[in-house]
């Protein structure tokens, strides 16, 4: 204590500081230019110290829509984001938030501030655990009691959110801490993971690879989290193997790649599910055989022998036995089965029939791809963004039926351009996480895709959007329905439609309320002309698309069962 | 391998961790989350932290998994596989020196009754070599073996 600490990095010269300034401090050093907060009693020292350093605070509407948008930051940059908010209502209303980095992997440092310590324990105005209350859904926590280790505890959490499987880390800090004189820095590196090793199942993957007759690549998140883009994409193309993505791994391989063939699952394309069944080995990297895309796991790639790649080894053998399971992070172990290929004569002819008999198979879903394009509804409107907005497009969906129509229909050719809530499926999540897309990328156009129902969820953050000049477009695909859950309660309840219609606001007066543009379409209006009006305006733009009512998303295997169950369309 | 009630072998792993009751509370928490098997659960301390010695009924590649994602936790050291113990108390009127000493277990006789402890398939041919010769027996564990620290 007592002396002038110099951010060299910086050059900025800091006083001796108290907690708040300390973790201000932190955050500089951690190069962090965002923070997405809502301040509040027990936070008010660290608000305090705030305004002193050179550090960008969007004040969202909702402690909610600041954990998404740190995520939504995140997803867009591969760095950490950063939440901050008060402690009680503050912290407990960034659970939701937590959870969907938690399971989407997203690297996430949540601040929060918690009531004096000696209040702790006591219940205290405003005091919840909220370290005890997040720990099935964050990486790691500190409650932090000592201020000298307030400083050390920000760079660690850090560290941690980032490292290996990245995660949520919540740091909940006294307030009391907050206001104390705090030492030296202290601050010691932890240990880092080791960079993955030559391992025999590489080796083994690779010769499996070259020997496969019915090869298929399954790319998941970990490839776009590791930015492994390239070497998945070299070792298709070494290969000549069929690449299909998870719905997050989507973007991580260009979409019109002549070796893409689409995303499987519950909703994934029927073609694309046929290959998996058929397939002789899956090369499964970055992913965790998630139940919507296995279904019924015993029954899922019943001839494949599988590899597995994730960085988190518990993930190796959870759902699906591999035949051989490493370890790694999706980048070095491609890097290093690529090398092992080098050595072997090129298997792309092995597998060309293989590749034909594919495309054969995705010849009736392009032509109905084809057919459905003049009709009024989600393909056209997917089409006219893409074609209106351009290849540099960063699309942001929510969740229900026009995140998988999003998915389906939308070509996505730029890295790591579509960013969705997956494990977790948050309804509301996309217009707070727009933000931090567009925060990230002010350059590239972003575009929000989401239900009537999903985006009353966090309507409210129209005015930070606002605030701050967002050029965030929205497109809400209007059924008058909880699109999805209506879905499945015409297929497996009899069309008992409970609680599911639902009604909003006139997105038009809305907007203006917000002092933003909006736009009704309904079907026989000119989709195209409507977004190309959308993307001419200033700012933030809803159009609201009027569409069917009972519009099905198609294919569907129902949930636990198996690509033989599959519904392909109405009726089916 | 001792055996469990479900018939599955039990897998016993060693964790050691420091944090106290924070990091304890993460530990039970990721058993519960992960829905791990746990048969049994021994938790001791000494200057180094905490260690839990928990016993798994599943099989050894389900528990290898479930290891990976305890050592995983920040507040974990180290986390592994461990020993277990099974004690039998028997009362028995042969002699049972010769039979402990060829089975390789630990046995004293206090006030009539026999405590034999060790691997739990030793004492299972402790307690088959003793054979008819068994009036009553009571079997403990199978339980982690005490280590320095003690258990509480």
């Amino acid at each position: 204590m007592g002396q002038t600490v110099e951010n060299t990095a910086l050059n900025i010269e800091y006083k001796p500081r108290t907690g708040s300034e300390a973790m201000c401090e932190a955050l500089l050093d951690e190069g962090v230019e965002y923070l997405f907060g809502y301040p509040g009693g027990a936070i008010m020292p660290f608000y305090h110290a705030l305004p002193d350093y050179p550090l960008k605070h969007i004040l969202t509407r909702h402690e909610q829509a600041a954990a998404h948008a740190a995520d939504g930051y995140a997803r867009a940059t591969g760095g950490v984001g950063v939440c901050v908010a008060t402690s009680g209502p503050g912290a407990t209303n960034l659970v939701t938030g937590l959870a969907t980095a938690q399971m989407d992997s997203v690297p996430l440092v949540a601040i929060t501030g918690q009531v004096g310590r000696p209040a702790m324990g006591k219940d205290s105005f405003q005091e919840t655990n909220v370290m005890g209350m997040t720990l099935p859904f964050t990486k790691h926590s500190f409650l932090v009691e000592d201020p000298d280790e307030l400083y050390p505890a920000m760079r660690r959490a850090f560290e941690i959110a980032r490292s290996g499987r990245p995660g949520p880390v919540l740091v909940d800090v006294p307030k009391d801490v907050q206001l104390a004189a705090t030492g030296d820095n202290g601050y010691r590196r932890l240990r880092e993971a080791p960079p993955p090793v030559e391992s025999p199942g590489l080796e083994r993957a690779a010769m499996l690879l070259r020997n496969a007759k019915r090869p298929l690549i399954l790319a998941g998140h970990g490839v776009t989290l590791g930015s492994a883009e390239k070497e998945l994409r070299l070792l298709a193309e070494r290969t000549g193997i069929p690449v299909v993505t998870t719905l997050l791994g989507i973007s991580a391989f260009p979409d019109d790649h002549p070796l893409y063939l689409g995303w499987p699952g519950m909703h994934g394309q029927a073609s694309v599910n046929r290959a998996i069944d058929r397939s002789d080995l899956l090369f499964a990297v970055g992913m965790r055989f998630d139940d919507r895309i296995t279904g019924a796991a015993h029954k899922f790639a019943p001839r494949a022998k599988i590899i597995h790649i994730d960085v988190d080894p518990s993930e190796l053998g959870k759902v699906i036995k591999p035949t051989v399971g490493i370890a790694a992070d999706a980048k070095a172990a491609m890097r290093s089965i690529l090398g092992h290929l080098d050595n072997a004569p090129d298997s792309g002819e092995g597998c060309k029939q293989w590749r034909e008999e594919l495309a054969t198979s995705q010849e009736p879903e392009r032509r109905r791809k084809e057919s459905a394009r003049g009709e009024y509804g989600p393909i056209q409107v997917m089409e006219a963004i893409k074609s209106v907005a351009g290849p540099d497009l960063r699309l942001v969906t929510d969740v229900g039926q026009h995140q998988m129509w999003a998915a389906q229909f939308f070509e996505f050719t730029k890295a790591n351009s579509h960013i969705t809530s997956g494990g977790l499926g948050t309804m509301g999540f996309a217009l707070p996480a727009a933000m931090g897309v567009a925060f990230a990328y002010p350059e590239d156009p972003v575009w929000v895709i989401a239900g009537d129902g999903g985006i009353q969820m966090n309507i409210q953050e129209l005015a930070t959007i606002r605030d701050f000049g967002l050029n965030i477009k929205v497109a809400v695909l209007n059924n008058g329905y909880l699109g999805m859950v209506r879905q499945w309660q015409q297929f497996f309840h009899n069309r008992r439609y409970s609680e599911t219609p639902i009604t909003g606001p006139d997105y038009e007066q809305l907007s203006a309320s917000y002092g933003l543009a909006g736009r009704t379409v309904r079907d026989g209006d000119d989709v195209e002309a409507a977004v190309r009006w959308a993307e001419e305006q200033e700012g933030c733009t809803i159009l609201d698309f009027h569409i069917d009512p009972e519009a099905n998303v198609y294919p569907m295997i129902p949930s636990g069962m198996s690509v033989n169950e599959m519904i392909e369309e109405d009726g089916a | 391998m001792p055996e469990s009630a479900t018939g599955v072998a039990l897998n016993t792993i060693e964790v050691r961790f420091t944090g106290g009751m924070l990091a304890l509370n993460r530990l039970l928490m990721t058993l519960q989350n992960k829905r791990m098997p746990v048969a049994g659960f021994t938790l001791g301390g000494d200057s180094d932290g905490m260690r839990a010695t928990i016993l798994l009924d599943c099989p050894p590649e389900p528990a290898l998994r479930y290891t990976a994602l305890i050592s995983a936790l920040e507040d974990v050291s180290e986390a592994g596989p461990a020993k277990t113990i099974e004690v039998a108390l028997v009362e028995t009127s042969q002699d049972w020196r010769e039979p402990a000493e060829r089975s390789g277990v630990e046995a004293h006789e206090d006030g009539g009754t026999v405590l034999a402890s060790g691997e739990p398939e030793k004492v299972e041919a402790f307690l088959a070599a003793l054979g008819g010769g068994v009036e009553d027996v009571v079997r403990l564990g199978p339980v982690a073996r005490p280590d320095a620290g003690g258990g509480v």
